[in-house]
């Protein structure tokens, strides 16, 4: 008889817990619906966007918005909203966007900014473009960065090169690069004009300064002449100073964001940053004497070449709030609330119309180059396909092993493209199995 | 029941001691050539150095300032120490919220585990029924599924009971046994005297009070092994927490000290060697308080059934 | 059955009840949905939709798989007979009366407690190219060191001496298996006239083999699973030289959302550890003494 108590306890124990624990109520005490925004932030970032979710909260008395920062967003954004518990509200990355809409994720937003007047106009093209897929909107944009050469104006002038005159061409980014490099008598590098590997974040998108694309339509378009060549060119820079001086110089950078970062101690020249960079600078080396400008492509003539991503916000497929979560997005897309975000976290606003007071009062000297990269023609974000994430992968291996001078560029690209491409005809066949039926359910909404 | 009764069974169980007088030792290098001796020590010593060593970095990169933790040839001694790193490391992540939260889910799955398993390895060993030596080998068996085969359906199962974002995943499923502390756990009741139970039915008590009086008190070492076991797998867990946690305010420790570490744009080492010794040093602690338990628990586990 | 026989059976299935539900739920039917999710195109969010082989056929192709299989039977092929091998020395150094045993004992023991995160984290810290400690020791005796994590060739070296670290589990193992042969032996060894390597080789290792084979088998299991040290001190590169098995798996299904993939991946790695336990089982009728058999 014991035991059937014991058991029975137990079992009572373990099913009471069930019934408590995460969920939160849908209500605060005064009847205002809750909603939960997941976001991805930290530090300043995070408490930029904590400004706005307070006046959001304190500007209406229907909605209240709870603002949670979570650990790898992505994944858990797709684990919770399998699971048919998701947040009203989430923060993604716009490079994400292809993978989670095509699975069926997200929430499509037109018939909400049809109703409510919302037009795409109000945005920056680029940034509008790609949070479309497949005829759909699934995102609206928080903040925006654009990469460019940020380069350091002492350094130049020591060098004996005009500081008010970047490279405008990878022909002379090599020849600066050079100019700006010092190496003791063993030979080991002391300062360091230019390396694809500082800080060597974006190895996927070099092909684009040589006007290569990443997807042609239906063909992964890694193995293109212009994307050879761009990858002949990294390869350049360790067959050139030696991947192991290389290494052992960057070495000594230690971590990014501190005062050791080789471009912001002064010990690298130039370097391909985004938009943050000015952040880190004046936080570590405020003295640091630096300029921005577009980097130099393959070619003179060409537009300027960026690669513009964005932060968004989304609602997941299955939010239980939908009008409040929308209703929070709009908020956020108002000029006045948009331009106070993007000074929090020091980016350019993705609206079409910015106010002179924003670029007065932006802490980044160059924000507006940054802004000018992202209206550019040249300007481009991550291909639209939902196998990116491994493409990227793919890649970046391939990377590594042109870096090390352990295959040609020109085998190696063959071989991602020879892998991947069958993964995306994978992808688009199976999304052919269900577009039909997708694109009347999206429609519906 | 009275006490005196079980006298005869309740011998407490008492680790076999292997303690050497001095007087000993100093007879068997008497026996040992001074070479060899030399030899002996010089191997020791080395290795205990080696071993010794990447403890000593991390706490002396802990007290270091930032542009000495970057200073070459690396030095050893902090100069000035700087104990803030400390209170900045506790400071730069929730560390208190995750040490509670670890601490929280040690709590729960330590007391499922032994409760449960204790509970089933009684079943499996005390009471004779059909079938159960099959299904305890059985049982067994399944020790050999690795967690990644079971990884990908259980998302789907504690997603489908909406456990998904909370601590559930992490320590009901310590409610319903563990193959393995049931084998260790059996392993002891076995060694427990047949006349133990049968005398204790004829008195008329039931298993429930045989298990619950007589024999979880005579296993007590065995428990400690498996609740000692059960907390450092908790306290260690990495996978668990980061496929099922998704707020940062529920992170623990592990995960927490991981994220700390892959924070865009990095983290300062010393600060990180600091949060690394914070996480590190209740485990030693512990180890020392338990040193037995631990080391005859980790014996037992080690060497064949 | 009689009715005590009932009695009986009754009280021991409501005993194991706890565990009959856990096998069930969180072991049984999860394994059972693995195997049937390896043969379906899955992707959490929509229905599992089934394909048959497909998945098999794929990992049959796929690089990527196949160096991770490599890499862990590499890593699994350097680290387990050189932890052996340091941990069994360990042991047999400390199965002497020599003074400081305790001491001795819980300095070789300690690491084998701190957390993988931790571990790793620290171990980073020590691989570091250029403010490594490591480097600047090897300094000292003139070798200049690689950058450890950030080379191909080194990089898995890096992890098993990580690993190493660790011996001091299984050093208390074999501590206790030393300890468990007969003095008996010895004595007759000693008779013969055979010195402390006679002994060792011929008296002591033979009597370990049980312990070792046991040991051996659970380092090949656990090495397939290796997952936390390389996810964080090198996220599976430099150009996925450090990808393990389970690190390939997780990325399929937690990062690329390829679940079915993922879980014919599983059914793999759970053929191979059974491939591995029941060929070790079989050899070892053969070669190894088992003390009153």
């Amino acid at each position: 008889m014991r035991v059937i108590l014991g058991l029975a306890a137990l079992l009572l124990l373990s099913i009471g817990m069930t019934g408590c624990g995460a969920e939160s109520a849908d209500t605060t005490r005064d009847g205002r619906v809750v909603i939960t925004y997941w976001e991805k932030w930290e530090d300043f970032e995070k408490e930029a966007m904590g400004d706005l979710v307070d006046a959001y909260n304190a500007s209406q008395d229907k909605v209240y918005v709870e603002y949670l920062s979570t650990g790898e967003i992505d994944r858990k954004l797709i684990l919770a909203t399998a699971g048919g518990n998701p947040p009203d509200v989430a923060g993604l990355w716009s490079w994400r966007l292809y993978t989670f809409a095509e699975m069926g994720a997200l929430e499509p937003l037109d018939g909400l900014m049809q109703r409510d007047g919302l037009s795409p106009s109000h945005y920056l093209p680029i940034i509008m473009e790609q949070c479309q897929y497949k005829g759909f909107t699934w995102a609206l944009p928080t903040t925006p960065a654009t990469l460019a050469l940020h380069y350091n104006r002492e350094m130049f002038r020591e060098a004996g090169l005009d500081p008010d005159r970047p490279p405008r061409t990878i022909a002379e980014l090599n020849e600066y690069a050079k100019k700006l490099t010092r190496t003791d008598e063993s030979g080991a590098i002391t300062q360091l004009g230019f390396s694809p590997s500082e800080p060597g974040w974006w190895n996927d998108r070099w092909g684009l300064w040589f006007g290569g694309q990443l997807l042609d339509g239906d063909r992964i378009a890694i193995a293109s002449p212009e994307n050879q060549a761009a990858y002949d060119w990294v390869q350049s820079f360790p067959a050139e100073y030696g991947q192991t001086e290389l290494q052992r110089f960057q070495a000594v950078g230690g971590q990014f964001a501190s005062a050791q970062n080789l471009f912001i101690s002064g010990q690298v020249a130039m370097v391909l940053q985004g938009v943050w960079m000015a952040n880190f600078i004046n936080k570590y080396n405020p003295e640091l004497e630096w300029a921005v400008a577009p980097f130099p492509a393959v070619s003179a003539d060409m537009a300027p070449v960026t690669v513009c991503e964005c932060d968004v916000l989304v609602i997941p497929k299955g939010a239980k709030h939908r009008e409040e979560a929308w209703d929070f997005i709009k908020f956020v897309q108002r000029q006045k609330n948009m331009e106070a975000l993007c000074l929090g976290q020091r980016k350019f606003s993705p609206l079409a119309e910015v106010s002179e007071s924003f670029y007065e009062e932006h802490p980044n000297p160059y924000i507006r180059v940054f802004r000018q990269l992202a209206e550019s023609s040249n300007a481009s974000y991550t291909p639209k396909t939902s196998i990116y994430s491994e493409y990227r992968d793919e890649i970046n291996f391939t990377y590594d092993r042109i870096w090390r001078q352990l295959v040609e560029p020109s085998s190696g690209l063959g071989d991602v493209a020879g892998k991947i491409q069958p993964k995306l005809d994978k992808a688009n066949r199976q999304w052919e199995r269900i577009a039909e039926e997708r694109k009347k359910e999206w429609a519906a909404q | 029941m009275q006490e005196a009764e079980l006298a005869p069974f309740t011998t407490p169980y008492k680790p076999v001691k292997r303690s050497r007088p001095l007087r000993a030792i100093l007879d068997w290098h008497q026996t040992q050539s001074v070479a060899g001796l030399a030899v002996r020590y010089a191997i020791l010593l080395f290795f205990a150095a080696i071993f010794l060593f990447p403890f000593l970095w991390m706490i002396s990169t802990s007290l270091k300032e930032l542009d000495q933790v970057m200073r070459l040839p690396p030095q050893w001694i902090p100069e000035p120490i700087r104990w803030r790193n400390y209170a900045e490391a506790t400071r730069a992540i929730p560390f208190w919220r995750y040490t509670w939260n670890t601490v929280w889910l040690c709590i729960l799955g330590v007391s499922g585990t032994v409760f449960s398993c204790s509970l089933v390895a009684y079943g499996f060993s005390r009471i004779d029924w059909k079938g159960r030596d099959t299904l305890f080998f059985f049982s067994l068996g399944t020790m050999m599924i690795p967690f990644p085969v079971l990884m990908v359906p259980l998302y789907g199962i504690f997603r489908d009971l909406g456990w998904i974002g909370s601590f559930k995943p992490l320590w009901v499923p310590m409610w319903f046994g563990s193959a393995y502390s049931i084998f260790l756990l059996r392993q002891f009741f076995m060694t427990l005297p047949r006349d133990l139970t049968e005398a204790a039915m004829i008195d008329g008590c039931s298993h429930w009070r045989i298990y619950w009086q007589i024999a979880l008190p005579l296993t007590r070492p065995a428990l400690m092994v498996v609740g000692l076991f059960t907390f450092m797998a908790i306290w260690n867990d990495f996978m668990g927490p980061l496929i099922y946690l998704t707020d940062r305010e529920q992170f623990t420790l592990a995960l927490g000290l991981q994220h700390f570490q892959s924070k865009h744009g990095g983290t300062d080492m010393n600060l990180l060697m600091a949060a690394s010794t914070l996480v590190v040093l209740p485990v030693i602690i512990l180890f020392f308080f338990t040193q037995k338990t631990f080391i005859e628990g980790i014996a037992m586990s080690g060497s064949k059934g | 059955m009689t009715r005590k026989e009932r009695h009986s059976l009754g009280e021991g299935l409501l005993f194991i009840s706890p565990w009959l539900i856990g096998l069930t739920v969180f072991i049984l039917l999860p394994a059972f949905m693995a195997f049937y999710y390896s043969l379906c195109d899955y992707s959490v969010l929509k229905d599992p939709v089934f394909i048959g082989p497909g998945n098999y056929v794929d990992l049959a192709t796929d690089a990527t798989f196949w160096k991770s299989l490599w890499n862990t039977v590499f890593f699994a092929a350097l680290a387990l007979p050189l932890g052996t091998f340091l941990s069994i020395g360990l042991a047999l150094l400390l199965n002497t009366p020599i003074f400081a045993r305790p001491f001795f004992r819980t300095i070789f023991f300690l690491p084998s407690l701190v957390p993988l995160v931790a571990l790793a984290i620290l171990w980073q810290w020590i691989f570091n190219g250029n403010f490594g400690v490591l480097n600047h020791l090897l300094g000292l005796v003139g070798i200049d060191g690689p950058d450890w994590l950030g080379s191909t060739t080194w990089s898995k070296p890096a992890l098993v001496v990580t690993g190493l670290w660790g011996a001091g589990h299984a050093m208390v193992i074999y501590l206790a298996g030393l300890q468990d042969v007969p003095r008996s032996l010895y004595e007759a060894a000693t008779i013969d006239g055979a010195g402390w390597w006679q002994k060792t080789l011929n008296v002591t290792l033979p009597m370990l083999t049980p312990v070792i084979y046991f040991n051996l088998i659970m380092g090949c299991i656990v090495i397939l699973q290796v997952f936390a040290v390389p996810y964080i001190m090198t996220g599976g590169g430099p150009a996925r030289s450090t990808l393990f098995y389970t690190m390939y798996l997780f990325d399929q299904a937690f990062q690329y959302l390829n679940m079915g993939y993922a879980c014919a991946m599983a059914v793999v790695l759970f053929v191979l550890i059974a491939l591995l336990t029941a060929s070790a089982h079989f050899l070892s009728r053969k070669h190894i003494y088992y003390a009153g058999s």
